[in-house]
């Protein structure tokens, strides 16, 4: 029975291939805008680290200012960032099974191979938790200790395409490498690594490449290593060297915890909440107790990781889709009700109701499937149109990320064409079934 | 002519009208809040930035070794990027303008962080930093080299004297000139405005301030800082290479890193909003070309199946204007109602996109681009059909079959 | 009424060429009903159309009341068959969204007419086709010799000097083709010229004349006397069919 619903769903296509056509059309452009759409916003909205989401918090404290918030638009939020001291002193305290402090800097690489010209590199100043904590993956070696943290000894763990750079790809672990003014010794190199978004650091950009390199973060102090990151102050503050900025109320560093259990995070938050009172004792933190920790679905929120443009963007496609269909309902109504002649005789030859309606909902599932497929395809084109327009140039790799398409969004497509096709279809289809036979066998 | 004929035919089989009116009131409530985000952002993009970005470009640096001593060694590269034949200015920055990175500070018209408050987004620049900009000094004068200082690392010295643009000052003193005016830093030292520039943008054109500028006489002490180079006229890129070469020549401590236009940085700076309003705009495009396709396809069609009525029609006496006139008024009507309705739905959708998204309220003269736009969409659409129903042979009335 | 002198029509595909009508002439005068016969393919359609002016011809001059309509352009015809020719097509040709009282306004609202002058004589025309009743009724829910009485009273409201019939019973049984016949005698009565094509002997047989087209030429013409119309109504129009 398919079979022949299949044949006279292309009987009937072909018979207005025009009208078809067009509706294969409206649908493939309402997909292709959708797919387009949606593939940016997944790969926005994607948990960069899912085994570990809901163990890994951001920790904020509320320092900011008496007198207003952080951010104006969101007066309830804490800041982002920890000051100097106050990262130095969770740190210190140990109260999570692990934690990391950093920040991201940069310096110059004077690689010794030839042809390679000098760059500045993009750093991470991290302790050395970052990489177990994040499930960094080597290649070769590892990471460092607290003993190198604290040191702080002159080792570097580069990211993959820095070791391919600097070094040709070769195991370089026991190399050495000058950034800056100090030669390091090759620890680490990472594999191909850049979870997205960089939920770990959003500051540059939630879609930028990783660091291409990681020193020990000991050298932050003791190279008093400039801040690629922001820095925001909200009073004025006096004295002009290095240790005046350290104790300053400004903010600038990152500070996650590892708290595997329920338990683990409420115990760290009271540690933090009073730690914070004891601050307030002694005269700091002006703002009512406002300590958050986020995991990283909540940091990405809070982060507005997802563009708002990207969210309007969702609703407009879906809006086109909705013209899209809207068109395709009456083509197709107009198309079946000519034919509803033909419909009537196959009625008065003793096809059920059933039968009418199976008939009708085959052509438009075709439709919608033909559609679905080359609104893929239009889709493919389109992102690769805007990979062409925006390249990786401008913003470090970010649009490259965001334009590749995923496997979940192609199916989830497919299903939405059919699923289209279906509410597209079924009016007619059943306005098409409801006729008496009588009516239309009647003249004419 | 009589709409009721129209009306009552119409009145019999409406689902189809009625879905073509629906088309047309859903485009046009995507259109004119689209078209409105577009306006929006080219306009953003547009602005005039104050800046001669189309002749400047800035060469990134850095230092490399113990040779290189600060100012002395900046004043070095200076003196051969001023030498170099296209060269109209440069200066050294701490920030690169329309780059989305900078430095922001606050001064206050008392003490104490009393008084009036102006937000500035600074840029440190020795004497040549005004006409490098291409900035226009309205009041006041530039400073000269003798005030440009090189504070110490990490000190929080402010520079006595600095220039600001009309927007700080309008912050500053609302009432009066700001020039010669004395205003104080959070850490209560006095700063003198030695001059007001009339527009400029400054680091990040996102913020609702990019025009509150300032112009500090200092010798940057960041570790990566740029030179900020303005060519003469049409001859950026040839000064792009020179000074490249002409620093490359020389070893003095410290590696150039890249050297780019403002113009690629303005670019990238503005890619997000560029690229939504691409995205938009082709959103439209093909919005406006598939319901047009939409409506011309079932009008054909339908005309295509009415072709026995049309010519029974003409056999009475309609003549062939009549036919084109009753196809063309059936679809006025249709799409009037759906503009009407278009009109209801793109209100809601403004409104709901400026409060969830917090956008900026849809004003409503766009509603009337979109109202005659889709008007003039659906004609054109619909004609070509109308024309063809009225082609018709009154002939095809007496044929049987 | 009209006369039609050596008219030819023929249709041209790219292959060849069909003479449809040859060097045709007829003159019907005014009051006469003529029928005419033939059998189908002779070219009695497109001498019906041509005489409608829903077609036009090759060669031969065509008058109607006096005028020569052979050089009138699309709008000029238009105005022609709205004002003097009323047209009862074998399929009747009723519009299905509109209701029989929308169906009979048709060619009143191509005539400009005054709202309440239409509605007179759509009420008139009805009357006398005996569909009164109906005038809501959507074609599809008449009968075919009610769908047919509708399609003469939209010839007739316009108060046409000529009726054109194209095989007015072609699509009915012989009750409901007897009862049409019935009216289109009494409407003849009235003074209107009717030309009626048919390939029923029956039906032609109860015209004043019969003319008989064969490729495309009239085999038995029989000029028209002026006083030969003696108008003789048969049967008396029937009363409202008791079914549809």
């Amino acid at each position: 029975m398919f079979a022949y619903d299949l044949r006279l769903a292309l009987d009937s296509m072909k018979r207005h291939p025009g009208l078809s056509a067009l509706m294969v059309l409206a649908i493939a452009l309402g997909i292709a805008v959708c797919t387009v759409t949606f593939t940016i916003y997944h790969a926005m909205a994607t948990n960069p680290i899912p085994d570990k989401s809901s163990q890994l918090y951001a920790v904020t404290l509320d320092t900011w200012s008496a007198e207003r918030p952080y951010d104006d638009d969101k007066p309830d939020l804490p800041p982002q960032l920890l000051t100097y001291r106050d990262a130095t002193y969770l740190y210190g305290a140990k109260a999570a099974p692990r934690s990391v402090v950093m920040y991201k800097s940069g310096a110059l690489l004077l690689p010794e191979r030839n042809g390679v010209k000098p760059f500045n590199a993009q750093l991470r100043v991290t302790s050395h938790e970052f990489f177990p904590m994040f499930d960094v993956p080597f290649q070769y070696g590892q990471g460092w200790d607290a003993a190198a943290d604290a040191g702080p000894q002159p080792v570097v763990v580069l990211n993959h395409e820095t070791n391919a750079k600097v070094f040709g790809g070769e195991n370089s672990v026991g190399r050495t490498l000058k950034l800056g003014k100090i030669e390091y010794r090759v620890v680490g190199v990472l594999q191909p690594w850049a979870p997205s978004p960089k939920f770990f650091d959003l500051n540059n950009g939630s879609f930028e490449d990783p660091e291409d390199a990681y020193i020990p973060y000991g050298w932050g102090k003791a190279l008093e290593m400039p801040v690629y990151g922001n820095t925001n102050c909200w009073k004025p503050e006096s004295g002009d060297t290095y240790q005046d900025f350290l104790n300053s109320e400004c903010i600038w560093l990152q500070f996650w915890a590892e708290l595997p259990t329920i338990a683990d995070r409420d115990r760290y938050q009271a540690f933090i909440d009073n730690y914070a009172r004891s601050q307030k004792a002694a005269g700091r933190m002006p703002r009512k107790l406002n300590n958050v920790l986020y995991d990283v679905g909540q940091w990405l929120d809070r982060n507005d990781v997802v563009q708002k443009d990207n969210r309007v963007l969702i609703g407009i496609a879906l809006l086109f889709l909705g013209v899209c269909l809207v068109n395709v309902v009456g083509l197709l109504l107009a198309k079946f009700l000519n034919a509803a002649p033909l419909t009537g005789l196959r009625r008065a030859l003793g096809a059920s109701r059933r039968d009418i309606i199976r008939q009708h909902m085959t052509e438009v599932l075709l439709i919608g499937l033909t559609g679905g497929v080359l609104g893929i395809l239009l889709a493919v084109g389109g992102l690769a149109g805007i990979r062409a327009i925006y390249g990786s140039d401008f913003t470090r790799g970010s649009y490259e990320r965001l334009t590749e398409i995923d496997p979940v969004v192609v199916l989830v497509t497919l299903a939405l064409s059919l699923l289209a096709g279906a509410i597209a279809g079924l009016y007619p289809s059943w306005r098409i079934g409801r006729t008496a036979p009588a009516v239309y066998l009647k003249t004419q | 002519m009589d709409i009721k004929p129209i009306l009552s035919s119409l009145r019999r089989s409406p689902t189809g009208a009625i879905l073509v009116a629906l088309q047309i009131a859903l485009a046009l409530a995507i259109v004119v809040n689209s078209l409105f985000i577009i306006v929006q952002r080219m306009e953003q993009i547009s602005r005039d930035p104050g800046i001669d970005v189309a002749n400047t470009f800035f060469v990134g640096f850095q230092a490399s070794s113990e040779r290189f001593q600060g100012e002395v060694t900046m004043r070095e590269d200076l003196q051969i990027l001023r030498s170099l034949p296209g060269v109209q200015a440069a200066t050294v920055v701490n920030a690169v303008p329309l780059s989305g990175g900078g430095s922001a500070t606050s001064v206050y018209t008392e003490q104490n962080e009393k008084g009036r408050r102006g937000d500035m987004n600074y840029f440190q620049v020795d004497e040549q930093g005004l006409e490098t900009f291409g900035a226009k000094l309205v009041e006041g004068r530039n400073f000269d080299a003798t005030i440009v200082t090189m504070p110490p690392k990490n000190s929080s010295t402010s520079p006595s004297g600095i220039l600001i643009t009309r927007d700080v000052a309008r912050d500053l003193f609302p009432d009066g000139s700001a020039l010669g005016k004395t205003v104080y830093t959070g850490t209560n030292q006095p700063v003198t405005i030695l001059g007001i520039i009339d527009h400029m943008h400054g680091s990040w054109p996102g913020w609702d301030k990019v025009g509150n500028v300032a112009l500090f006489p200092v010798i940057t002490d960041e570790t990566y800082a740029r030179y900020m180079v303005r060519a003469r006229p049409g001859q950026r890129d040839a000064m792009m290479k020179l000074a490249e070469e002409a620093l490359g020549k020389v070893d003095n401590g410290r590696v150039i890193l890249r050297v780019r236009s403002l113009e690629y940085v303005a670019a990238s700076t503005y890619a997000k909003d560029r690229a939504m309003a691409l995205y938009l705009t082709v959103v439209v495009a093909l919005l406006l070309g598939i319901s047009a396709l939409g409506i011309f396809g079932l009008a054909a069609f339908n005309v295509s199946t009415r072709t026995k009525q049309i010519g029974t029609r003409r056999a009475v006496g309609a003549r062939r204007t009549d036919i084109l006139q009753y196809f063309l008024a059936e679809n006025w009507l249709i799409t009037t109602v759906g503009v009407v309705l278009g009109c209801v739905l793109a209100l809601v959708l403004g409104y709901w996109l400026s409060t969830a998204f917090e956008l900026p309220r849809l004003k409503l003269y766009y509603l009337v681009f979109g109202v005659v736009g889709l008007w003039l969409v659906s004609l054109a659409a619909a004609f070509r059909p109308a024309r063809r129903a009225s082609m018709v042979s009154p002939a095809i009335a007496t044929r049987t079959v | 009424m009209f006369e039609m002198t050596q008219v030819t029509k023929a249709y041209r595909t790219d292959l060849l060429e069909t003479h449809a009508l040859r060097e045709f002439s007829l003159k019907v005068g005014k009051g006469e009903f003529v029928a005419v016969t033939g059998p189908s393919g002779s070219g009695k359609t497109t001498f019906l159309n041509v005489a409608g002016l829903l077609e036009t011809f090759d060669s031969g001059s065509y008058r109607l009341d006096d005028v020569d309509v052979s050089k009138l352009d699309d709008d000029a015809r238009s105005r022609v068959r709205n004002h003097k020719i009323g047209f009862i097509f074998q399929s009747f040709n009723l519009i299905p969204d509109l209701n029989v009282f929308d169906n009979v306004d048709v060619p009143l609202r191509y005539r400009r007419m005054p709202a309440g002058e239409r509605r007179e004589r759509i009420n008139s025309a009805l009357d006398l086709v005996g569909l009164s009743s109906r005038m809501k009724h959507l074609p599809s829910q008449l009968s075919g010799g009610q769908q047919q009485r509708v399609a003469i009273a939209r010839a007739l409201a316009g108060d046409p000097a000529l009726l054109l019939a194209d095989e007015p019973t072609g699509n009915l049984d012989s009750l409901m083709a007897r009862q049409v016949m019935d009216l289109l005698e009494q409407i003849n009565g009235m003074g209107a010229t009717i030309v009626m094509v048919t390939h029923d002997p029956e039906l032609a047989r109860r015209a004043h004349r019969n003319v008989q087209v064969i490729d495309g030429q009239i085999t038995d013409y029989k000029p028209y006397e002026a006083h030969s119309a003696s108008v003789t109504v048969l049967h008396p129009p029937a009363a409202d069919a008791t079914y549809g």
